[in-house]
């Protein structure tokens, strides 16, 4: 085995001489031996995760965390502690379960009991009640966002029920600590079975079959990528996980690292084998975002226990195939999740982007063969060799397989994480799995990709979600990232909250996207404003597609998407603050006002204390008025209001209602 | 803008608002023109401090300045000495940098403790890359100390100007000491569409400081980030590392800075 993975050395001849040598020990031989070393890796004492068992699961996810996992956690310590259930019960703080709106959310098992929002008040009377009792604490119950009777089991509520969980399939049930728990669920199974089959070509023909596309935005078949680094010669090939996830508004890899980190470090091991068995040294990195410090400490833990039961660094399960895998982090840029930009961040440069006449997979990092994915296509990899590639590829669409994940925020009941297959549609997505707009509202746009998707207005409702119908319909798939907007956000304010953001986070490197984006954003704060003309909103546009034309990588070249959209589906917004000077959500500042309605207004002085400008003045009891030029629209009164009396105005005020006020 | 106008004249939209003047320095008689950095309308230089033009140069008459305290005068172009290379190739007037910025104001320029940076170094050694080390050294010093920069690229036998070139383009990484409290306000698209921009508005205000600022006391840094991934409790506002409140509103903003100053005083 000894010359398998031999430093040094180019190319094919290598390849050939390590085949050779590899066939010398026989195939049964090293099933049997690779069998051994993974029962050998778990703990036998260890105490499994099981269905079966009587467990209490903590979300720990970072928006269960923030609204107070920790003293939820105290509290169900202590309440144990005082039954004396403490060695009886096992206590899972699991990764994110993805129901964040609801959050902190206790999961009981075996049932399965759903507990929602729980204050750390709550614990004594569940585990009195559902724990040494048999019961449920209905109270505290999740209510069905329809009808509102209540659910008890997790999988009886419609958000869980109506996905389809295959990455996100352990992230609510294993502790990501416990390398133990993972491997009682099946982990690392897949990484034997491939290396028994000593295949590397069958592995790659078998992601080919699936349809897997990569997940961080473009979709290029993952198949292909790995093939085409495969071929291509270098001293070393390098695997890398991208796992910095820049778009505003997405979580899910970073959910998917911090509830089930193994799944990313199995799937990047396969893929290592896949790309550089007989081929040479495989290095594997993690290119993980600064921001998740949750995630980082995790996947640290999750490496370093790999490399210590053998399932990472040398001689991987005694295959006699070496990887191992460094994190790297980034430091804030959002063009570092563009592969060349990326590559040059981990040499420890600038990351600005080179241009792709040659593509990473040829040369990437340090000049050599790289394979990038993305942190969801990696944990996709191990339950593709475990159910076969047919099971994946009958999940999706025709040109879109499996499934995907996508963080539903905005203005909607559910928000989350959510796992649906591909070709489902934004309705099912946004009004029976996210249970709708929130009460009054009405749904206006959806916004896909982040800020190199497009908004999708109601019409497009129905269109189902593949790669390739989003960007027909001018959005496109990106991370993940789905946000709902109702009536009450502007369009032009919002397509401008995207170009500020790309405008800032270009690297400077190209003039199109460099000058262009900030040209772009002044014709939009004109916009805003009410002082553009209707020919400054054609330049826009013929810019817009500019931009898209001259950039030199997919941040520039995608930039212009959110105004194009929003040019496209929702002009006419646009034009009444053009041609009416009048913004129809009562968002633009410079084109609103704040009024009290004399009816509605009780005097209850509310808004006078809100008011951090002194504009607000009037009597207890009696109707109050706003000072229009003290006003600064900082909306303080209008959320310390109860009774609805604080209006926004917009539009140019006729000269009799001007001097009215 | 008349609609005969050729289609694709965008480029004239890109280029109409750069201010190309090249200005002549007073009292000395060139041959050629002098550059200058170039300014936005409002007064501010458009210099990214991205170190091309230092790398470029090839009569090294471009140098770069550190001063954070000075962040609008990214770069200093040695004018006297551009001119006499101008006048009279190949010979250097030896003249000393124009750098009109004086001293840095003390209160900012704490001294620092090098003793700090050594387990950088030695992580340097045992092969850590540049932006590790950066993180490294931003967590030993709350900021990116002049100093540790230059120690760390002598370590890595890099030029100044290229780390300080990565320094500058991470938006994570600071080149002044922050407050005792860092406040992040997330600017997420969850967080923009549920206000915000309100909320940043409201902690500007009540703290007197602009966003990136810090207050004169040192107690409190303004900073927005781009997406914490708490969608659900949005707004986001995150204290230091561990303190995460959502739901904020303009109020609750101004509330928690007068709490905070309160804990402060008491």
């Amino acid at each position: 085995m000894g010359a398998v993975n031999k430093p040094g050395g180019n190319g094919r001849d290598v390849a050939r001489a390590k085949s050779i040598s590899a066939g010398a020990i026989s195939a049964p031989a090293r099933a049997v031996r690779i069998d051994a070393a993974l029962a050998a890796a778990s703990d036998r004492n260890a105490y499994l995760a099981d269905d079966s068992k009587t467990e209490i699961r903590i979300c720990a996810g970072t928006a269960c965390h923030a609204s107070g996992r920790v003293a939820l956690r105290a509290a169900v310590g202590k309440a144990l502690a005082d039954r004396g259930l403490t060695d009886k019960v096992r206590v899972v703080e699991t990764g994110c379960h993805g129901f964040c709106q609801q959050g902190p959310i206790i999961v009981l098992r075996p049932k399965g009991i759903f507990y929602p929002r729980l204050k750390p008040g709550d614990i004594d009377e569940i585990i009195e009640t559902s724990i040494v009792g048999n019961g449920v604490v209905g109270r505290l119950l999740y209510r069905h966002p329809g009808t509102g009777e209540p659910l008890a089991l997790e999988n009886e509520i419609p958000f869980y029920s109506l996905q389809r969980r295959i990455v996100l399939g352990l992230n609510g049930k294993i502790d990501p600590f416990s390398l133990d728990d993972y491997l009682a669920h099946g982990g690392y199974s897949a990484l034997a079975k491939v290396l028994k089959a000593g295949d590397p070509l069958g592995v790659i023909a078998q992601i080919d079959e699936s349809g897997l596309r990569g997940r961080g935005g473009a979709g290029f078949p993952t198949g292909r990528k790995w093939r085409s680094c495969r071929a291509n010669p270098g001293e070393k090939h390098y695997v890398i996980c991208n796992a910095d996830e820049g778009d505003p508004g997405a979580f899910m890899d970073r959910s998917v690292l911090e509830g089930n980190p193994h799944s990313v470090i199995e799937g990047m091991v396969i893929a290592a084998y896949a790309i550089g068995a007989e081929n040479g040294p495989v290095e594997g990195y993690v290119y993980v975002r600064h921001e998740y410090p949750f995630a980082v400490e995790r996947l640290r833990w999750a490496l370093q226990k790999a490399r210590e039961r053998g399932l990472l660094g040398k001689d991987i399960l005694g295959s006699g195939f070496d990887f191992d895998i460094r994190i790297n982090q980034g430091a804030g840029a959002f063009v570092c999740g563009e592969s060349t930009a990326l590559t040059l961040s981990i040499e420890g440069q600038r990351g600005m982007p080179r241009g792709k006449h040659i593509r990473t997979a040829a040369q990437g990092l340090w000049g050599q063969p790289t394979n990038l994915n993305n942190v969801e296509t990696y944990a996709n990899v191990p339950w593709i060799i475990n159910h076969g590639a047919g099971e994946f590829a009958a999940l999706g669409t025709a040109t879109s397989k499996g499934t995907k994940i996508f963080s539903l925020t905005g203005k909607v009941v559910n928000g989350g994480l959510i796992e649906v297959p591909m070709g489902v549609t934004l309705r099912e997505v946004i009004f029976d799995i996210g249970g709708g707009m929130l009460p009054g509202r009405e749904f206006k746009a959806v916004q896909l990709g982040g800020p190199s998707g497009g908004c999708l207005p109601a019409s497009l409702l129905d269109e189902p979600i593949d790669f390739e119908s989003l960007v027909a319909a001018g959005s496109m798939m990106g991370s993940g990232g789905m946000v709902v907007v109702d009536d009450t956000t502007c369009m032009v304010d919002f397509a401008k909250y995207f170009l500020q953001f790309t405008a800032e986070e270009s690297c400077g490197k190209c003039v199109p996207c460099r000058v262009g984006t900030t040209r772009m954003l002044e014709i939009l704060e004109r916009i805003s404003a009410g002082l553009a003309t209707v020919e400054e909103v054609e330049s826009l546009e013929r810019l817009a597609e500019d931009v898209v034309e001259g950039s030199l990588c997919a941040l520039g070249g995608s930039a212009p998407n959110p105004v194009l959209s929003t040019l496209r589906y929702f002009r006419d917004e646009v034009m009444a603050h053009v041609v009416e000077k009048r913004c129809p959500a009562g968002v633009c500042r410079p084109l609103i006002r704040y009024t009290i309605d004399k009816e509605a207004c009780t005097g209850c002085r509310a808004c006078f204390t809100a008011c951090p400008s002194g504009a607000v003045s009037g009597e207890r009891k009696s109707p109050h008025r706003i000072d229009q030029k003290l006003c600064i629209k900082c909306d303080a009164c209008r959320q310390a209001c109860k009774f609805d009396a604080v209006r926004v105005e917009t539009g140019v005020l006729s000269l009799a209602e001007g001097r009215r006020r | 803008m008349t609609n005969d106008e050729p289609k694709g004249s965008a480029l004239y939209e890109v280029l109409k608002g750069i201010d190309f003047e090249r200005r002549q320095l007073v009292g000395k008689t060139t041959r050629t023109g002098l550059f200058d950095l170039v300014k936005k309308k409002d007064g501010s230089y458009r210099c990214y401090s991205c170190t091309l033009c230092e790398r470029t140069c090839p009569v090294d008459c471009i140098e770069l300045e550190y001063c954070p305290e000075f962040p609008e005068e990214p770069f200093d172009i040695e004018a006297a000495r551009a001119a006499a290379l101008a006048t009279l190739p190949g010979e250097s007037c030896g003249a000393a940098s124009a750098c009109v910025m004086g001293e840095a104001p003390a209160q900012f320029v704490p001294e620092i403790d090098m003793k700090l940076l050594d387990p950088v170094i030695a992580g340097i050694r045992s092969g850590s890359g540049l932006v590790e080390a950066l993180h490294a050294t931003q967590e030993a010093y709350g900021y990116l100390p002049r100093k540790a920069l230059e120690s760390i690229a002598d370590e890595m036998h890099m030029p100044f100007s290229r780390v300080f070139g990565v320094a500058s383009f991470y938006a994570q990484f600071r080149l002044r000491p922050v407050g005792k409290y860092v406040i992040d306000v997330c600017m997420g698209t969850a967080c923009h569409v549920a206000g915000a921009p309100l909320v940043v508005e409201a902690f500007s205000q009540e703290l007197e400081v602009p966003v990136g600022g810090t207050t004169p006391d040192g107690l409190f840094t303004l900073q927005t980030v781009n997406c914490v991934g708490a969608c659900a409790l949005a707004p986001v506002v995150r204290i230091g590392n561990d303190e995460t409140y959502g739901r904020m509103g303009p109020t609750e903003a101004r509330r928690l800075v007068r709490r905070l100053r309160k804990q402060e005083v008491a």
